[in-house]
């Protein structure tokens, strides 16, 4: 008998861990939108400037002298977004070689989003071997404060790159979140004449940016589309089946919903297939601009998705990070550029698109 | 009708349970109870019913599998890159099938003749398994799944019923009929009760472990390839965290996590009860974070009803 409720309360006890969100690990510090100290920081209620501006006040950035070595860690590549960012730091340290700049860019990450320990570790590692500065996107908002304590000891400096946010970094690098939902909520209205039955797709709700994206959509509906209204408003855990499985719900539930936003692309493609199955016309918007969320919207699947271009978030992290070293004065958060893509410029370059420009050197 | 009564008396248990829980959930939304709502239940319950009834029969065996999530990762984009570069779909399936059972009873072999302990031992291959499932794909998804393998995994069939609703029957019920009605499904019980009288008393009980562990690789593969077809990509991170949700539907279904009982009608109806709450839930538009709650509710109050149900069979039992 005392096995079996041993047993018995080994499932509760699992399932609990379950339920409440077996990758909880992610987030750690804040939940349920109440804040702790640590994670009292808002980039999205800071004073930030966008890198444009940034550039024509500070001017050129600051020469690099002698042999820099730059430490980036980001939360893990299994996902496409990390690996574009990568690849825009690589990008970034053959721009700073062409300049004839002895600079190096080591970018790691977590085994896992879920690897909150094993990021702490790396960071910490990296601090050890005297890294000049660390551009760093922790798991949650609170893995990294130690390791950014120490760097702060060691006197080098911390850019904190979307997501999860560092209260103790010195900036802030990444796309208003809250601007994200905005901008799906503006077109949703627009296509939709301001009127008629739209339902969210959230991700995990503990996650910063899930919150954002929604409160976003929300807010611009309340204020600027009254006659829209959010009939529902689920979780899917980022997860393309779940959210398939939400929407074909949904779909027999409220027979004129007109369109679905949902917190990232991958749950998109999911709704997408949902939707197709129906044979209705509801709009699928969704968030991050990964390749996949591109082929869809050319082939007429996924309707719009919001691309905060990870690639050119990199060299403005790294552009920031030069800055900082070389003692300019930089505000506390930098925006970085996003955009809707639909059918309209899904095949315009990305550098039209946000009206990129190189950076220039001293 | 008697006899019957005995024989299903604690399925029964969880029947009623399930009507419970739906009258509530019609009275609240009628929505609810509409026929392509209950099919939709039924047709969203498939993944992790199928995952569930193969981890039912391992943790009869007192073992457990929590390689399942992964496993499915690997079928799937497995399967996944060898249809797209044009693999006739029932081949496909016969592969697929063969792959999970392999990947199964690797992880059976490393219990029964490495003697790790069943947790650590699949907790160690879900790592690893996930971490082939990155490699073989880089971490990219695996798109254009061909239609032909859709419809047949996920296309209407008989009407409306979708086949992998048929899929999940047909594993249920051959699931059922391996554990009530053959030797191997008495060993299984009698290895979780016993492993080593079972041992003492003739069973080649290595094997018959290896085996189940294999079979549960089985279903789950089905079950990946059931995603596969349902969202037409086959992505490496898929099926994360999906290895507690299956034990959640054994266990709500009665399956004892210490082994030696359980049955495949239980868990067949735990994994429906789970989903039926989670649709319930949504259509009702219960606040995301009020729905944790309520699942955890659930759980723990029908595994509870399991524990009473078995006190009070004790105690009549005891004044007979």
């Amino acid at each position: 008998m005392k096995k079996r409720i041993l047993a018995a309360l080994l499932t509760v006890v699992m399932t609990t861990a379950l339920v409440t969100g077996c990758t909880s690990t992610e987030t750690g510090t804040t939940d349920n939108g109440t804040t702790t100290e640590d994670a009292a920081f808002n980039p999205d209620e800071e004073d930030g400037i966008e890198i444009g501006e940034l550039r024509s006040e500070l001017g050129a950035i600051p020469a690099v002298e002698g042999s820099v070595k730059l430490g980036a860690v980001a939360k893990a590549f299994e996902n496409e977004y990390w690996r574009t960012l990568k690849e825009g730091y690589g990008v970034f340290q053959e721009k700073l070689q062409a300049q004839g700049y002895d600079v190096t860019i080591d970018v790691t990450s977590a085994q896992g989003e879920g690897d909150e320990q094993g990021q702490l570790s790396v960071v910490k590692d990296m601090i050890n071997k005297k890294y000049n500065a660390l551009m760093l996107s922790p798991i949650s908002d609170g893995n990294l404060v130690p390791g950014v304590e120490d760097a702060k000891k060691a006197g080098i400096p911390v850019v904190n790159v979307n997501d999860g946010l560092i209260a103790n970094a010195d900036v802030f690098v990444g796309p208003k979140a809250i601007q994200n939902g905005e901008l799906a909520a503006e077109w949703i209205a627009e296509k939709l004449g301001g009127k008629g039955q739209v339902a969210i797709v959230i991700g995990m709700p503990k996650a910063f940016a899930a919150r954002q994206r929604t409160a976003g959509f929300e807010q611009y509906m309340e204020a600027n589309a009254k006659d829209i209204e959010i009939v529902a408003k689920q979780n899917a855990d980022w997860d393309r089946s779940k959210a398939k499985d939400l929407a074909d719900t949904w779909i027999k539930q409220y027979p004129d919903l007109k369109a679905i936003f949902c917190n990232n692309d991958t749950m998109a493609l999911g709704v997408v297939e949902a939707v197709n199955a129906s044979g209705k016309d509801i709009l699928v918007v969704g968030v991050d601009g990964i390749g996949e969320a591109y082929d869809s919207i050319r082939s007429g699947g996924m309707d719009a998705t919001i691309d905060s271009f990870p690639l050119y978030k990199a060299q403005i992290a790294g552009e920031v990070t030069l800055r900082l070293m070389g003692g300019q004065e930089v505000p506390r958060v930098i925006w970085t550029p996003q955009a809707l893509i639909d059918s309209t410029n899904v095949d315009q370059a990305a550098e039209e698109i946000i009206g990129w420009e190189e950076a220039t050197f001293e | 009708m008697k006899n019957i009564w005995k024989r299903f008396s604690r399925e029964l248990g969880i029947i009623i349970a399930l009507i419970l829980l739906m009258a509530i959930f019609g009275i609240i939304e009628p929505l609810y109870l509409t026929p392509t709502n209950l099919m939709d239940i039924v047709d969203q319950t498939v993944i992790n019913g199928l995952l569930a009834v193969g981890i039912t029969l391992v943790i009869i065996t007192g073992g457990i599998d929590l390689t399942v999530g992964s496993t499915m990762a690997i079928v799937i984009v497995a399967i996944g890159k060898l249809l797209v570069s044009g693999l006739h779909p029932w081949a496909a399936v016969l592969l697929g099938i063969l792959f999970g059972f392999v990947l199964g009873a690797l992880n059976g072999f490393l219990i029964a003749k490495m003697h790790l302990q069943p947790f650590i031992a699949t907790m160690g291959m879900m790592s690893v398994y996930r971490g082939i499932a990155y490699l073989v794909t880089g971490g990219w998804p695996v798109l254009n799944i061909p239609q032909s393998f859709r419809t047949m995994m996920d296309g209407d069939i008989l009407g409306s019923v979708p086949s992998s609703v048929i899929i999940l029957l047909i594993v249920s019920a051959v699931g059922y009929v391996l554990l009530k009605h053959t030797k191997f499904g008495t060993y299984l019980y009698s290895m979780g009760s016993n492993e080593e009288a079972t041992r003492l008393s003739g069973v080649n009980v290595d094997y018959n472990k290896i085996m189940a562990y294999g079979l549960c690789g089985v279903a789950t593969a089905l079950a990946g390839m059931v995603m596969l077809a349902k969202l037409g990509t086959g992505e490496p991170a898929a099926g994360q965290g999906y290895e507690l949700n299956a034990i959640a539907a054994a266990a709500v279904g009665g399956t004892s996590l210490s082994g030696g009982k359980g049955s495949i009608f239980g868990t067949f109806f735990g994994a429906i009860l789970l989903q039926a709450l989670k649709i319930g839930l949504v259509v009702c538009g219960v606040d995301t974070f009020w729905q944790y709650i309520a699942t955890g509710v659930i759980i723990i109050a029908a595994v509870y009803l399991d524990i009473i149900q078995g006190q009070i069979k004790n105690w009549k039992l005891k004044r007979q």
